[in-house]
């Protein structure tokens, strides 16, 4: 623990002595015979590389768990009325559902942020696809403590299209 | 009063690193495999449960969520979205997209900061 301290320590000062050179946010592609596979990044560097020089430091709260736990129920009816109102009469068409995916994903989170748990961090993904015949398997695992943590997700059928929501709830400790 | 010092992230979420670990772990499992609705199940959780399993063995104090999306490539539609609310020092994310002849594979990591 001393020894990762110091080590922390160190890199702090040697980025704030160096310039660091901002890498640009690119993909990179990696051509194999049979596979293609792609990075893409959202963050940029250097306003991060900023922002982590002046990382908040926290003091402990002596809680040993969530006050109030996530309310699964609550946002399962939030995710049911959010995906039904936006796509349940909608039918399949590539920019409608590239607006769409990032829309609903923004709406659902202004709204499981509106109930207001506090300490919890959300991730929200959407996934919308053309119904087609094909098959296709969507699958998630977490890592992390299961008496604070959860997940909550809808999915979402009609004649043209499939639309799959999901909210993760991580607690602050 | 004593300061508490963060000891994890050392400059946020290392985004390569994740990347490069999940890549790895796709092209063991599906590298050179043909699309087979009997095993996609299981493809979907080993890619998923080794991807974990070499994140954590990276040793960074993070909670991970993993998330696998395969497909059939055919003539077909598909997006995805993900918005989060999380602290934007020390919580990241990273996307793979894998594909071959016969499948599309997209892996999600998401990885939050624990502060010990």
């Amino acid at each position: 623990m001393a020894e990762r301290h110091s080590r922390k320590q160190e890199a702090w000062q040697l980025e704030q002595s160096a310039e660091s050179s901002p890498r640009e946010p690119q993909g990179q592609n990696r051509e194999d015979k049979a596979s293609v596979s792609t990075v893409s990044h959202v963050d940029e560097p250097s306003p991060r590389d900023e922002a982590s020089r002046l990382t908040v430091r926290m003091e402990n709260t002596y809680q040993l768990g969530p006050t109030r736990h996530f309310p699964v129920a609550a946002v399962n009816h939030i995710l049911k009325d959010v995906l039904t109102a936006y796509l349940q009469e909608a039918e399949y068409d590539p920019e409608f559902c590239r607006q769409m995916t990032k829309t609903v994903s923004e709406v659902i989170k202004a709204k499981v942020k509106e109930l207001m748990i506090p300490r919890y961090k959300l991730i929200v993904t959407v996934y919308i696809g053309q119904q087609d015949g094909q098959s296709i398997l969507i699958s998630s695992r977490c890592l992390w403590n299961p008496k604070s943590d959860t997940v909550s997700s809808y999915a979402l059928r009609n004649s043209t299209l499939f639309a799959l929501a999901n909210v993760y709830a991580v607690y602050f400790e | 009063m004593e300061v508490y010092h963060r000891p994890c992230d050392e400059g946020g979420f290392n985004a390569e690193e994740a990347h490069n670990v999940v890549k790895e772990c796709v092209d063991a499992v599906l590298g050179g495999e043909d699309y087979n609705h009997n095993n996609i199940n299981q493809w979907t959780a080993s890619i998923v449960e080794q991807s974990l399993a070499h994140l954590v063995k990276m040793g960074k104090a993070y909670k991970y969520i993993v998330t696998c999306a395969v497909a059939q490539r055919s003539a077909y539609g598909f997006h995805t979205a993900s918005s989060c609310f999380w602290d934007t020092t020390s919580d990241g994310t990273c996307t793979v997209r894998w594909e071959n002849r016969t499948m599309n594979c997209i892996v999600n990591v998401f990885a939050i900061a624990i502060v010990l």
